[in-house]
């Protein structure tokens, strides 16, 4: 089950804003309608098949040809036209967020079945009806060519090894245990982190291993495919009208030579995929609809453990912005015109620019022009710091400018240099009166570090995503994750009033 | 103590003090009078550097400075040690205790030791009658007792002299008196102080001397009884008519 989407946020239409009750209502007349109606006869008087898929898989599944933006090619782009000839209709690609294919074709999206590389596994079953399949895949394990050593999976125990997040790769290294899995978000930036040595493997699905590895020789592929799975259209439930042509013109495709001139054209031809021709459904399919409430002994304990990679991302983060911001304020207000200005263009060039490009900036940038391999967990402390520092500085700067002119010059006249003036009278009034706006910042940090799982960090957003994809239950694993959410910005506002009561208190 | 030579200071095209010339004794205590708007803080903050003056020369003890030339930092602040600082609005430290108001100067100014220092800070407390208030913050204190308190935060630095702006401006009338009173003991106790005040009470019972400024200059000068009870300049007499003190 390969996640091609590279670093697309997930959308959860269920939260999206409110609808109206007229809306409700024409949405439950509507799914009224579908039920009755049956999808294939609907197909077949529309005469379009309607495939959804994400445009940013890439190669060699879908992707754009080089100098034409508009045109669309790949295996799976093929494939779908090839079978919806088949089916005596004209197929039509739509556009749709990999991550959530599966929930929108539950909810009656704008498509008909989804090809998109889906992985026939009990997890997807469970969430939509599957065809035979139409690819066989196997899993690839990618190491640097100057490593001669590493030739199977196992050689790699206890390495960082790198896979795509909630990927059959990433839940085959899950079970058998031992390995420093790292996960990525998209297909590309494991590779480039491989190449570079912040991991020492790579575990992908064969399509992309052949893809990746042709004309780079800094990476090879280590040992035989092994684990084969099999990618097959996703229907609706219940659709089994739909379901049984599909089969049936599949297994057609197979057997008439279509399927394996459309792979070889794509150099995904190989004996493995013989196997299509002779494939038996699996006797019994265990359908669960999987709940993470029920499985919280499971579900929290690995959300928990994501939550603690949350709080020191956070924490150190916000110490390095505390110090940083604090150092800014003053060289601001302060120091001699070059130095000020410096502190000046920092303060608007962090605040002016989004920390997500800041985050790859740091994590990836650096590695590649400067060679500076930050880890991380190092990266993303350092870009929330940053980032923060900024707005810390300015919080200061307010405080420090709401100390009246006369304590400073009350210091001053008593003799003070400047600087024990500002250390032992201004600081100590300016940061109880910016401390209010710090903590908010904190607890606003604790939020926005979900961001940092774009560079193979999981923190507990990350691991939300990878379980909800597995289990296709957002709604209960989103209130356990809202509830550690909840329970660490109420922790850390209640700790926070309470040092501004204690501060407002002998302040006073 | 103090020698002040022909000190000049505008802001922009506004000739605040125009060549103003003061000579001050060891002991000496002197209040400035004048209308309001007349320089006279000016003068004051010029004296120790929390104004640049256009030129002149200033003296205390041992420090002088070329108004005329940039002054260094560390020149400033060597006057400043010089000439204590009491201000209208008091401007105690608020994060800190009375106590530590006066601790703060002598401890992380000269570096004395703190236990050493302990002991002079609540001796001067009990002088400004403040012995039960040394745990209070400024916020818990009345008005007078804070401007009791920064007068023995600026004494706790040794000053050669003690500059006052309106001490006794701030408060209530009734407030008033303790203040007075403090002042008074310290200069019966030989302390070099320069006032300036609106309070012809104060000025009266402190000053040896009271010099009248009009227009950024001296138009008179002389013992207290003379200047307040027979003013000869005619801005002299007016300010007295008003100010109700003839
Ligand atoms: N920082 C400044 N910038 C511009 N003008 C100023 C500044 N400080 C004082 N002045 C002007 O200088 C003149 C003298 O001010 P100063 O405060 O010395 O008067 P003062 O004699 O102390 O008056 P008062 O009795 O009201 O305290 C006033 O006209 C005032 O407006
Ligand atoms: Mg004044």
């Amino acid at each position: 089950m390969p996640e091609r989407h590279p670093q697309t946020r997930t959308n959860q239409p269920l939260l999206r804003g409110l609808p109206t009750t007229a809306s409700i209502l024409l949405l439950l007349l509507l799914s009224l309608v579908r039920a009755q109606a049956d999808l294939w006869s609907e197909v077949q008087s529309r005469g379009v098949l309607r495939w959804g898929d994400d445009a940013e898989g890439g190669a060699p599944y879908i992707y754009h040809p080089e100098n034409d933006a508009t045109r669309l090619v790949g295996f799976e782009v093929e494939f779908a036209e090839a079978l919806a000839a088949r089916l005596g209709v004209r197929d039509q690609f739509v556009q749709n967020n990999w991550d959530m294919l599966l929930p929108a074709l539950r909810q009656g999206g704008n498509f008909d079945v989804v090809i998109a590389g889906m992985e026939r596994t009990p997890e997807n079953l469970a969430k939509a009806d599957m065809s035979r399949p139409y690819f066989v895949f196997a899993q690839q394990l990618v190491v640097r060519s100057n490593n001669a050593a590493w030739q199977s999976i196992s050689d790699l125990k206890g390495k960082p090894v790198g896979v795509l997040s909630a990927s059959s790769s990433h839940r085959l290294l899950e079970r058998l245990g031992g390995f420093d899995i790292r996960v990525y978000q998209d297909n590309v930036n494991y590779f480039r982190d491989l190449e570079v040595g912040r991991i020492d493997g790579v575990l992908t699905d064969t399509p992309i291993a052949q893809v990746n590895l042709a004309g780079n020789d800094r990476l090879r592929a280590a040992g035989a495919p092994f684990e084969p799975g099999y990618y097959a259209v996703a229907v609706p439930a219940g659709e089994t009208n739909l379901l049984r042509r599909l089969d049936t013109a599949i297994e057609g495709l197979a057997a008439d030579g279509t399927l394996e001139r459309i792979y070889t054209k794509y150099g995904q031809w190989s004996a493995t995929q013989e196997g299509l021709r002779t494939w038996q459904p699996p006797v019994e399919v265990v359908r669960r609809q999987r709940s993470g409430l029920r499985e919280w002994r499971t579900f929290l304990p690995m959300l928990l453990r994501a939550a603690v990679t949350t709080v020191w991302v956070t924490c150190g983060g916000m110490i390095l912005a505390v110090t940083l911001g604090l150092a800014l304020a003053i060289v601001k207000q302060y120091a001699p015109a070059p130095l000020r200005w410096m502190a000046v263009a920092y303060i608007e060039v962090f605040r002016g620019t989004p920390l997500l490009l800041q985050i790859y900036f740091i994590y990836f940038g650096l590695a590649q022009q400067l060679g500076l391999k930050l880890s991380a967990g190092a990266a993303a402390v350092l870009a929330l710091g940053l980032n923060y520092a900024a707005t810390e500085a300015e919080n200061y700067r307010a405080g420090l400018l709401s100390v009246p002119r006369g304590q400073m010059e009350a210091a001053l006249a008593l003799g003070m240099k400047q600087r024990v003036a500002l250390r032992r009278v201004l600081l100590p009034q300016a940061l109880r009166i910016s401390l209010p706006s710090v903590t908010n910042d904190f607890i606003a940090m604790f939020k926005d570090s979900s961001i940092v799982s774009v560079i193979a960090l999981v923190e507990l957003t990350k691991e939300f995503q990878i379980r909800a994809i597995d289990t296709g239950d957002y709604l209960g694993l989103g209130l356990m994750t809202a509830g550690i959410y909840f329970a660490m910005s109420w922790t850390a506002s209640l700790g926070a009033r309470r040092i501004e009561r204690m501060l407002h208190h002998d302040h006073r | 103590m103090i020698t002040v030579e022909k000190l000049t200071k505008s802001f922009g095209s506004h000739r605040v003090l125009d060549a103003v010339d003061h000579r001050q004794e060891r002991s000496e205590s002197v209040v400035i009078l004048g209308p309001s708007g007349c320089g006279k803080s000016t003068f004051l903050r010029c004296l120790n550097q929390l104004e640049v003056p256009d030129s002149g020369r200033i003296t205390i003890s041992d420090v002088t400075v070329d108004c005329a030339r940039p002054v260094p930092r560390e020149v400033q602040r060597q006057l400043r040690l010089r000439a204590g600082m009491v201000f209208q609005q008091f401007h105690l430290f608020p994060h800190l205790t009375a106590l530590e108001n006066i601790l703060e100067a002598p401890v992380h100014v000269q570096g004395r030791p703190r236990a050493e220092v302990l002991d002079e800070a609540r001796a001067l407390l009990a002088q400004v009658g403040l012995s039960d208030r040394a745990g209070h913050r400024p916020s818990q204190l009345s008005g007078g007792q804070q401007q009791r308190v920064a007068i023995a935060r600026a004494l706790a630095m040794r000053p050669a002299v003690l500059l006052l702006d309106e001490p006794t401006s701030a408060l209530d009338p009734e407030l008033r008196e303790e203040v007075r009173d403090v002042l008074r003991r310290l200069a019966d106790d030989g302390l070099t102080m320069l006032l300036v005040t609106h309070d012809l009470q104060l000025a009266r019972d402190v000053s040896d001397r009271i010099r009248f400024f009009h227009g950024g200059q001296v138009v008179e000068e002389g013992r207290p009884e003379a200047v307040l009870d027979n003013p000869q300049h005619p801005r002299t007499r007016e300010f007295m008519g008003k100010t109700g003190g003839g």
